[in-house]
């Protein structure tokens, strides 16, 4: 690249720009789950002993798995962004599928485990739950809203995903400009970063 | 090619590192949650995600390569913001 030419410095610019303009959409988030956060602290807070006997009734097989999946689809999907900036361009088509791929497992996942859990009849507000203790009816409910707000957000990275695979096989997306697959891979991995923090708050309450 | 360009298309072999240590910690923080460890879980467990996100932003969302200041301070930033938050909150929730 010629650092002489205006052109160039311009569209170094405008990346920069809409990096940073990914970043606090980010920033966002993280207070949006933060708040939602400080919420479990203060009710965990008050309630330890209800908050572990809760915990225990969740699958800690099923959300060791799911983290492993989000972390394996971070993985793809780094690398997928770095193949299109080498001109590996195939390669970068197929870690962005796998990527979407993981990312669909991570949510049957969680399809059959809420499933699990509202067959044995534990969902907001139904009568088997708020016949339990007080504090286990507030886990419950943070773990339906919380997981629930993460699991929208994988969805949702989906299909940001899917797009951008179309805008790969179009070549709208190539070796000379990768920008928007590379704000939705911050995207990914924030969603994965949500999730690192769910993972021990919500599955491993000793 | 410049330098920065260089780092920008990191190694595939980093990514691959950085995956496997947070597939370590993910199994650390599972054992330690079988120990009774008491009032230490929730802090072990805290830092333990605290270091796996570093390793996902800094690595897999390039923050250790970036030149700008401003991505430099951003998350501290917001964690700062955020810490205030949860020393508002627990002021609050622990003197009622």
């Amino acid at each position: 690249m010629d650092e002489t030419t205006g052109f160039v410095l311009e569209e170094e610019k405008d990346t920069t720009g809409a990096k940073l303009g990914m970043w606090l959409f980010l920033l966002s988030e993280i207070l949006l789950f933060g708040g939602l956060f400080i919420l479990y602290s203060a009710y965990r807070y008050k309630n330890p002993v209800d908050f572990h006997h809760a915990s225990r009734e969740l699958e800690v097989i099923l959300g060791t798995l799911n983290t492993l999946i989000l972390l394996t689809s971070s993985l793809t999907m780094a690398v997928s962004i770095s193949a299109i900036q080498k001109g590996q361009r195939k390669l970068s088509i197929y870690l962005l599928m796998a990527t979407m791929a993981f990312g669909l497992l991570f949510l049957v996942n969680k399809g059959i485990e809420w499933g699990a859990k509202i067959d044995h009849g534990i969902y907001p507000n139904s009568p088997i739950l708020l016949s339990r203790p007080k504090g286990e009816v507030l886990f419950f409910g943070l773990y339906y809203v919380i997981t629930g707000l993460h699991g929208l957000h994988v969805l949702v990275g989906v299909c940001v995903l899917s797009v951008m695979l179309i805008l790969l096989l179009k070549e709208k997306i190539n070796p000379a400009y990768f920008v928007p697959l590379e704000n939705s891979g911050l995207y990914w991995h924030l969603v994965d970063i949500i999730w690192i923090f769910l993972y021990p708050l919500f599955y491993l309450i000793t | 090619m410049k330098p920065e360009e260089e780092i920008r298309k990191a190694r595939y072999k980093t990514y691959v590192l950085v995956w496997m240590t947070l597939v370590i910690l993910t199994g650390m923080t599972l054992s330690a949650a079988g120990m009774e460890l008491g009032r230490w879980t929730v802090l072990i467990a805290l830092s333990i995600a605290g270091t796996k996100s570093g390793l996902v932003l800094n690595y897999f969302m390039h923050l250790k390569s970036e030149r700008l200041l401003i991505f430099k301070v951003i998350i501290p930033l917001v964690l700062a913001v955020f810490l205030v938050f949860i020393i508002l909150t627990f002021s609050d929730v622990a003197f009622r």
